[in-house]
């Protein structure tokens, strides 16, 4: 389809943005989804401000946080690209008091290097990336009334759903699309959001919510809010990340299951650690029974024991609901859980 | 005429693509890039339902929209005829053409077109769209070949009949045709057999994938003279269409070929040429109608979802005594669907005394598929190669050995009722056995991780067919190339380079060039793996007979007989006339100066229609990672070995085989059209429907036999299809030996895998 006429305005300033939102005016970042949403007609703002041109969100670096320690902070327009090359994601810069090695990051960079493709990465913001629409194949064709555009039904519910959610799901089934929230989610990141009330924070953990019969949206920014920042908090010593995820293709595709794992060890024994599942859930999804199970083994440079990795591959599946077509999605889940414990040590 | 007799200096060298340097700056014009004065843009209005009675169209409040200049619809084309045509490499009814250009009583699938509109601009068309008023009777969709092949299944057509060799049905079926070969006596086979391995199989309908969309623009001139720019495979092809369609003289129809970004037997038949061209005359302007992907995806013309049987015996000594096949194809929307071609090709490669296939041609409300690299042979290949392999490994024979034992030869006698002639299907299986990836120690693995070495033995028939070449000499001794056939694979060069050859100049002599229908002769379609075997023929008939009159105006220049003249084309940019009579020798260029005083221009037509050409054998060597936990499926190293009779310009003969491998890498791990129970396509683009990507694909290794095609002046057989037969095929022996669970599904994705190993 063609594109619908639209007015496009650039800000210069993240007020003069919020000031222009409304259910007509929408924020453009990358464009990577919202412009193909416009192409399919699944939306049709009337005009789109654009973000680009907002210098302060391009901003990216090692900012202290109010506790003295240092964090990481990400303009909401960062790319993709520019924060996997980022020396801090890299590890190659420090960020916090104790020691750092590359696996203080690397959930964050393996999360990102796993998202769609180069040519999209050059594009998508990370900003962007957290408010992706749904890839569902009844949300996104544009002749199916599904229940997240407004209609009564989930058609994935008895329909086609190989790739739907298998944890927590209804009314909607579609599962978030995002990489790096997943990632973000275990690293305990939090956002900055502005509106026209001013700015507040709140973690990404908070930020989602899964769709129920109130709401048909999966974040709490409202209609004239926008993310400015993400923040991402310095690593202790001794943390170790891992992002595994499995697709049907090497590149340019959504997960089927995802697990982010982000760990802080003292000496051979995991102190704490937080657990993030992507492709299963209606939102990146906390796994907090598999990080019960983690909590105190012992890990480096051993790896956890049989047992332990058993305990914790059927914790992570305690709790799915799997409809008709995707029961696999559970053992592809156990499949990236064992993976990602396997490479942990 | 002329003879080469010393070794080549053009052919089997690696020259840059006359058409490189314009693609590479994007320069070139592809379809949707034609942009005409006062031209308005046409939409065509589709089918939201795959199965439903059209009660009433209204076009009236669309025709009303400002800055709409036309409405079509199946009102504006007259009867068709109901005629079946060879169309590039599979057939059509006019007919059913017609219905599939614009619906007339019903629509028979998602994305079927119903009407078109032409405006000022494209978001005007889209809205008049909305505003042509449809009504439908919805009736049930049925989308599976097996449940369409059932008794009580909804039927498409009310009035289709099977047709068979015993005559016409008398009840009407889905099932458009059914066709049986019969070699020997099955029965005494299978009992002759100390080993008997039956099997089914599924396949996805599958996309070709071109990154162009389909995209036609129409003009009238004040005269009549139509004129249609359109990416095409065969521009003959094409204005046949129109003229069938528009029932208009085919002098009156210019069709102008553009550029081609990819096609694979896709772009045989055309889609927006008449809407375009009825809008066109409507509008009294040109119109250009450009397809989204989402309208490739729905309504172009994939390949054939299938159901297929193999079972197969062999003797404990590992000979084959008996086959039994069953091809049941989905056609789409219309009869048609490639399973000729896949009962041609399944086991071509063996010695089968006793065998039986059934084929099923039915129709499904699916788009109408359409020719797809080597139509109908991969599936089947599939299917075969699966069974021949677990045969070998019930007899304990090594997978290439079992294959040698049964491999075919020159002048058996095929399923098909035809024989092999110059086939080297042995060659290609022991170039197989020999090649260090076949020797290669292989660490399976015994963890998450298995590994595991396939082989698929792969083949084509190619085509001959129809090619015009027209050669002139310009004053500087320079030669310029006019060819019939479209440049889809590099034609322009490989065709240049064999009148290049046969001229005895270098290859910077010749500038080649497409031509149109008004310009050239008439040619087929490049499909079916002709081009540069039949145009190329054309190519050096023409240059045989520019040759045969400069020895005529040498002659006027001597003063002498023709038969006193000489002229060697052997050696590097070698033609040079001598004269027997005084000894004196002219180049190429001194007779092409004085051609003005000698009798004016001179031009070497080569017009032909290759009756007889030769089939290729191929063959693929996969090795695989399987990830048990998770059924992902990596390539760890992947050949590709065919004959390709001679390998005119190799780079891009083992460009074909790499392209070939990559897309048959998709139809095994990742591609498939994916349905609703209404028969709404959920993935039509590129993020549902999943190509592979660089990260998929591994670098192909390729192995190039020349074993030649004798009919060929060069030894040409046909490269371009064979490529992609074998892959899945042999992705899934991989597969198999990696976890020892056969697959019997394309593509085997990760839930298809673990659904194979009884994990889910």
């Amino acid at each position: 389809m063609a594109i619908k006429p639209f007015a496009h305005g650039n800000a210069v300033t993240v007020a003069e943005a919020v000031e222009a939102l409304s259910a007509s005016c929408r924020p453009l970042a990358g464009g990577t989804d919202l412009l193909a949403m416009m192409k399919a007609d699944l939306t049709a703002p009337e005009s789109l401000v654009n973000l680009k041109t907002i210098p302060e969100l391009h901003e990216i670096g090692v900012v202290p946080d109010a506790e003295t320690t240092k964090g990481l902070r990400i303009g909401a327009m960062v790319t993709l690209s520019q924060l996997a090359a980022h020396p801090a994601v890299q590890g190659r810069q420090e960020l916090g008091r104790g020691s750092l090695t590359r696996s203080s990051m690397a959930v964050l960079h393996q999360a990102i290097l796993r998202t769609a493709s180069p040519q999209l990465r050059h594009m998508a913001t990370l900003g962007g990336n957290l408010l992706q629409e749904p890839r569902c194949w009844y949300y996104r064709n544009e002749l199916i009334p599904c229940w997240r555009k407004g209609g009564r039904l989930c058609y994935a519910y008895r329909g086609e759903n190989k790739r739907h959610v298998i944890l927590g799901g209804g009314p909607c089934y579609a599962v978030h699309p995002s990489d790096p929230a997943v990632a973000l989610l275990a690293m305990d990141a939090s956002l900055r959001i502005v509106g026209p009330a001013g700015e507040r924070t709140m973690s990404l953990a908070e930020f989602y919510h899964p769709p129920d019969r109130e709401t048909r949206t999966v974040t709490h920014l409202a209609i004239d809010e926008l993310i400015t920042e993400i923040r991402v908090p310095a690593p202790q010593a001794g943390t170790r990340g891992v992002y595994v995820k499995v697709a049907e293709r090497a590149a340019w595709d959504f997960a089927l299951a995802a697990v982010a794992i982000q760990a802080v060890m003292e000496g051979d024994t995991i102190r704490s650690c937080r657990v993030a599942l992507g492709g299963v859930a209606t939102i990146p999804w906390r796994a907090s029974q598999v990080e019960e199970v983690l909590m105190g083994q012992a890990s480096s440079p051993a790896p956890l024991s049989t047992a332990v990795i058993d305990r914790a591959v059927e914790a992570v599946v305690e709790d799915i609901r799997p409809l008709e077509h995707n029961g696999y999605k559970a053992d592809l889940l156990q499949g990236v859980l064992r993976e990602a414990l396997d490479q942990l040590r | 005429m002329i003879t080469k007799t010393a070794e080549h200096t053009v052919i089997g060298t690696r020259p840059p693509r006359a058409d490189a340097f314009e693609k590479v700056v994007g320069k070139a014009v592809f379809g949707p890039d034609v942009n005409l004065p006062r031209m308005a843009y046409g939409r065509i209005l589709r089918s939201p339902h795959a199965h439903a009675r059209i009660v009433r169209i209204d076009p009236t409040r669309a025709e009303a929209l400002d800055g709409v200049y036309a409405v079509a619809t199946a009102a504006d084309l007259p009867e068709a005829a109901d005629r079946t045509e060879r169309v590039g490499e599979g057939n059509v009814n006019y007919k059913y053409m017609r219905d599939n250009t614009f619906a007339g009583d019903k629509v028979l699938y998602h994305g079927h077109p119903i009407a078109a509109v032409a405006a000022r601009t494209l978001q005007i068309a889209e809205q008049a769209l909305e505003l042509i008023d449809v009504e439908y009777e919805l009736l049930d969709p049925v989308l599976d070949v097996r449940q369409a092949m059932a008794a009580d299944a909804p039927l498409l057509h009310e009035g289709m009949h099977t047709r068979s060799l015993a005559g016409t049905a008398d009840t009407p079926s889905n099932v458009a045709s059914q066709f049986q070969f019969l070699q020997g006596d099955p029965e005494q086979g299978f009992a002759q057999a100390d080993v008997v391995v039956e099997r089914a199989f599924e396949t996805a309908m599958v996309h070709q994938g071109y990154i162009e969309p389909h995209a036609a623009t129409a003009a009238w001139d004040a005269d009549g003279t139509l004129t249609v720019y359109t990416t095409t495979q065969g521009a003959f092809d094409i204005r046949s269409q129109v003229h069938e369609l528009l029932g208009y003289p085919l002098s009156k129809i210019i069709v102008v070929p553009t550029e081609v970004g990819g096609a694979f037997g896709g772009k045989n038949v055309g889609y927006v040429e008449v809407p375009a061209a009825v809008l066109a005359r409507k509008s009294g302007r040109p119109v250009r109608v450009v397809m989204t992907r989402e309208e490739v995806f729905l309504a172009s013309g994939p390949s054939s979802g299938t159901w297929m049987r193999v079972k197969m015996g062999a003797t404990r000594e590992g000979r084959i005594t008996a086959a039994e096949v069953e091809l049941c194809y989905e056609a789409g929307a219309y009869p048609g669907s490639p399973v000729g071609a896949g009962a041609n090709c399944i086991l071509a490669g063996y010695d089968i005394p006793n065998a039986r296939l059934d084929g099923y041609d039915v129709v499904v409300n699916k788009p109408r598929v359409g020719a797809y690299r080597a139509p109908g042979a991969t599936q089947s290949t599939f299917a075969g190669e699966a069974v021949i392999d677990e045969l070998a490994e019930k007899l304990g024979l090594d997978p290439v050995e079992f294959r040698l034992r049964n491999i075919a030869t020159n002048g058996m006698p095929r399923l098909n009722g035809g024989f092999h002639e110059h086939i080297a299907a042995r060659e290609v299986m022991e170039a197989v056995r020999d090649h260090p990836h076949y020797n290669a120690p292989l660490e399976r693995g015994t963890g998450i991780l298995r590994r595991g070495r396939g082989v698929g033995l792969a083949y084509w028939g190619n085509w001959g067919a129809r090619s015009s070449v027209t050669l002139e000499v310009n004053a500087d001794g320079t030669v310029s190339m006019l060819m019939g056939s479209v440049d889809i694979t590099g034609t322009r060069t490989s065709i240049a380079m064999q009148a290049a050859e046969t001229l005895g100049l270098s290859l910077a002599h010749i500038n080649p060039a497409m031509g149109n229908t008004q310009t050239s002769g008439y040619s087929d379609a490049s499909g079916g793996s002709r081009t540069t075997m039949a145009t190329g023929v054309a190519a050096v008939k023409a240059a045989e007979e520019v040759i045969a009159k400069m020895h005529e105006r040498a002659a006027a220049i001597w003063v002498c007989e023709p038969e006193q003249v000489a002229y060697t084309n052997i050696g590097p940019d070698a033609g040079t006339f001598t004269c027997s009579r005084n000894d004196e020798t002219m180049t190429f260029a001194e007779v092409a100066a004085k051609l003005g005083g000698t009798g004016g221009a001179l031009r070497g037509q080569g017009d032909v229609n290759v009756r007889r050409w030769g089939g290729a054998f191929g063959a693929n060597i996969a090795d695989v990672e399987v990830d048990i936990e998770t059924g992902s499926v990596r390539l760890l190293r992947f050949t590709a070995v065919q004959n390709v009779g001679k390998a005119i310009r190799p780079g891009q003969v083992e460009g074909q085989l790499r392209g070939g491998a990559t897309q048959g890498i998709g139809w095994g791990l990742y591609e498939g059209y994916a349905y609703d129970g209404q028969g709404h396509m959920l993935n039509a683009n590129f993020l549902d429907y999943k190509l592979p990507t660089a990260l998929d694909v591994p670098a192909i290794e390729t192995e190039i036999l020349e074993i030649p095609w004798p009919e060929h002046p060069f030894g040409v057989r046909g490269v371009g299809e064979t490529p992609i037969v074998g892959p899945p095929a042999a992705i899934a022996n991989a597969v198999y030996d990696a976890i020892g669970v056969r697959q019997g599904f394309l593509p085997m994705t990760p839930a298809r895998i673990l659904e194979s190993m009884g994990i889910i």
